[in-house]
């Protein structure tokens, strides 16, 4: 098995992750313990290696990881030369400096290409002692003796905004070429990785641990059986490292640098198989969204196939609770604005399912005073196919308002965009006599991307005179100038929502679980993947929408207390319940995932006096 | 003599409905289901929809108006609020609510609770039509399926 490993270093030497992997796979596939016992001075040996067999004077650990650093930077980018690993002979294994010693001077005297690809290496600090890992990130600029590529393709994980991708050390100011000491390994644990996990976002390391710790433990227990080979991951770390490579990743294709950022993308989807559950499904998602950037690979339009985009959302839909929020929370609105009217109408921005008007025309019936007339425009993209899926919807609606008594009228309307619509095709009868409501769940930040869409649209909105306006949006900001902050903001924002989802109580192989997470997957991808007119998914935060509103002259209506109740009672009946938290924001509702606000509800008026 | 005596040591409550439509009347809903297999008689009684209306509204209060009768109906009955909607709905926020007592304590049910119930119970009708539209579709799949999942709260 040891003398295997060259081999395998060799023959993986197509991306720098092999090669991590199969270092530490081949690290692992000793007879652990029975190494321990050797003749060498123990107290000058690293004592957590030589558990595994390998024997690295403490000393030297700084050393042997820069060398297997340059070595497998070499090795990874030529395929040509890789054969040579394989004619060396090692006959002390464990001994790690003395082997990549010798394999460095087999290679050194070749032409090494471009060693701009840097890696992070991780000195282990073990997850079987329970410790916290030690991220040590070595920056390697380029070799003196490489020939090629100047400074400028030094990556700096530094570079990265924020304590999480890069604890703050000190490093050595004369040497502009900022090499950096790594953390002493060993005896002292540097209290700088701490913050580097916890900068994350609480909700990404929560992620990242639950699921970990029993997984760390399994890989302890299996240690004790010396004759089982294991891959030692300490998945805690790696899941940090994971993060770490996304946002270096993301950053790459911010400065443009699209070679680094494909090694990288490879680099991801290893760490991501390290990783179970929610990390890795995000992990994944987005390793996928950003090699569609670099490659400039985009599956057909972001909008079409709107029925099975239809479908992906009714399994969202029953899969958690974040449309149901949005509905009652957005039909409890609708309703108090309703409360003296005898005919209404309401103008739904994103029918898709109808949904959402069930349980608002059932409160109708029930209310005291018996139901008003109940008029419904409902405005949907078009179908391929040519069917009229707007036309379905509002006879299944008509049909459940024959049911409960409710007098029902329907129209559908076909637009691209919401900014094709004008007011005056929408046949509005004058305020006395029918009482409006425009309603918009998750479609008005399609808008954003057609310059001058937005303002037309809330245009046309006042135009129609409506009683109340409900908006449910996602809170989130994905709609930043800079690529590397909507990156940053997206990850953080699904790693919560796929976190959700792991709680919500359905075991792996559930199709709605599968197809909620497809949903959320196709905005990550144009998020992160598209630009221009067809990234549509431009999400933004309440406070964005506010100002946007109020600076159109809308005025807030405050969601009261019975939508505050209803939205309470009904995550308490999710699985998770404890999980979810309702807000109260200045009148509007937040539903929100432990501390992170995923969406929110706002309803707005027009100014008394002004609608005319 | 002998007749009374045996008239009045041989009660058979069937043929007594009124009282027993009373009795099963104060049955929870467990008890209520399992006594439809009785016998025919009880059967019949444990079937009849006003007794089912009577257990989702026992604790509610105030009284729901007289509306909400046809409405119910028409979406299914009262038997199958309860199932699908008022039970699952009950069990769930009372045991968030009664930490430490036990469900011999009896929730009034406030306002709130029954719309959310009749709600949700709304959305399972537009469901079922929809599945019916595309012939048959596959029963598993529904909006309220969430609330038959076991919890963990």
């Amino acid at each position: 098995m040891k003398r295997d490993h060259p081999k395998t270093i060799g023959g993986g030497g197509n991306s720098m992750g092999n090669k991590a992997e199969s270092s530490s796979s081949s690290m692992a596939t000793g007879k652990g313990k029975l190494w321990v016992e050797d003749d060498q001075d123990a107290g000058d040996m690293d004592e957590l290696l030589s558990v595994l067999g390998y024997k690295i004077k403490s000393s030297d650990m700084a050393d042997v990881a820069q060398k297997l650093e340059q070595l497998e930077m070499v090795l990874g980018s030529e395929d040509g030369i890789s054969h040579l690993a394989s004619d060396t002979v090692h006959y002390n294994p464990s001994d790690l400096s003395g082997w990549v010693q010798s394999m460095l001077s087999e290679l050194n005297h070749l032409p090494s290409s471009d060693l701009d690809s840097p890696i992070l290496l991780s000195s282990n600090q073990d997850s079987l002692l329970g410790q916290p890992s030690t991220i040590t990130s070595l920056d390697f600029s380029s070799n003196s003796q490489s020939k090629g590529f100047a400074d400028d393709s030094e990556y700096d994980l530094r570079a990265i905004p924020g304590v999480a991708a890069y604890p703050r050390q000190e490093f050595d100011e004369s040497n502009d070429r900022k090499r950096m000491k790594p953390t002493p390994i060993g005896s002292n644990t540097a209290p700088a990785p701490a913050p580097a996990v916890n900068s994350l976002q609480s909700t990404n390391s929560s992620s990242c641990t639950s699921p970990s710790s029993p997984q760390a433990m399994a890989v302890s227990g299996t240690l004790s059986e010396p004759t089982r080979p294991i891959v030692l991951v300490d998945s805690q770390e790696t899941g940090v490292r994971l993060v770490h490579t996304l946002l270096a990743c993301a950053e790459a294709i911010q400065q443009e640098n699209l070679k680094l950022a494909d090694a990288l993308v490879k680099h991801i989807g290893l760490l991501a198989a390290s990783q179970a559950g929610a990390m890795r499904k995000v992990a994944t998602y987005f390793a996928d969204a950003l090699a569609r950037r670099i490659y400039k690979i985009f599956p057909q339009d972001y909008c079409l196939d709107s029925s099975l985009l239809d479908t992906l959302e009714m399994h969202f839909y029953e899969t958690c609770p974040y449309l149901k929020f949005a509905h009652f929370t957005a039909n409890q609105a609708i309703l108090e604005a309703f409360a003296n009217a005898s005919r209404v109408h309401v103008i739904d921005f994103g029918l898709k399912q109808g949904m959402q008007w069930p349980a608002l025309m059932q409160a109708l019936a029930l209310r005291p005073g018996g139901p008003p007339a109940f008029r419904l425009t409902g405005i949907g993209p078009p179908q391929p196919d040519n069917t009229d899926a707007l036309q379905l919807v509002g006879w299944k609606l008509a049909q459940l308002a024959q049911t409960i008594g409710v007098e029902f009228e329907f129209r559908g309307f076909v637009a691209n965009s919401l900014a094709d619509l004008e007011a005056e095709i929408l046949d509005l009868r004058p305020p006395e006599v029918e009482a409006v409501a425009v309603n918009s769940v998750f479609e008005l930040h399609r808008l954003l991307g057609r310059p001058g869409g937005m303002d037309k649209v809330l245009g046309s909105i006042k135009a129609m005179k409506p009683k109340i306006v409900t908006v449910v949006e996602q809170e989130a900001n994905h709609n930043g100038p800079v690529f590397l902050d909507r990156f940053t903001e997206a990850l953080h924002y699904y790693s919560s929502l796929f976190d959700s989802l792991e709680w919500s109580g359905l075991t792996p192989p559930s199709q709605d679980l599968v197809m909620s997470e497809c949903y959320l997957g196709r905005q990550i991808c144009n998020v992160v993947a598209y630009e221009g007119g067809e990234r549509v998914e431009r999400h933004e935060t309440l406070a964005q929408w506010r100002t946007r509103f109020e600076s159109a002259g809308f005025a807030p209506a405050h969601l009261g207390s019975n939508a505050f109740k209803q939205a309470s009672m009904l995550l308490a009946l999710f699985a998770g319940g404890d999980g979810y938290r309702v807000e109260e924001n200045n009148g509007c509702l937040m539903l929100g995932w432990h501390t992170r606000p995923l969406i929110a509800t706002s309803a707005w008026q027009l100014p008394a006096g002004d609608s005319l | 003599m002998e007749g009374n005596k045996e008239k009045r040591t041989k009660f058979c409550i069937n043929d007594h409905v009124d009282i027993l439509t009373e009795i099963l009347k104060r049955l929870d809903g467990r008890s209520l289901c399992v006594s439809a297999s009785v016998c025919r008689l009880w059967c019949t009684i444990a079937r009849d929809d006003s007794l089912w209306e009577h257990l989702c509204f026992r604790h509610v209060s105030p009284v729901p108006s007289s509306g909400v009768r046809p409405v119910v109906v028409a979406l299914g009955g009262y038997k199958r609020l309860y199932m699908v909607c008022v039970r699952p709905v009950l069990s769930r926020l009372r045991r968030l609510r009664l930490a430490g007592d036990s469900d011999r304590v009896r929730r009034v049910w406030t306002r709130d609770e029954v719309q959310l119930s009749l709600s949700l119970f709304c959305v399972d009708y537009y469901e079922r039509l929809g599945r019916l539209g595309t012939g048959g579709g596959d029963a598993s799949a529904s909006s309220l399926m969430f609330l038959c999942k076991p919890v963990n709260v």
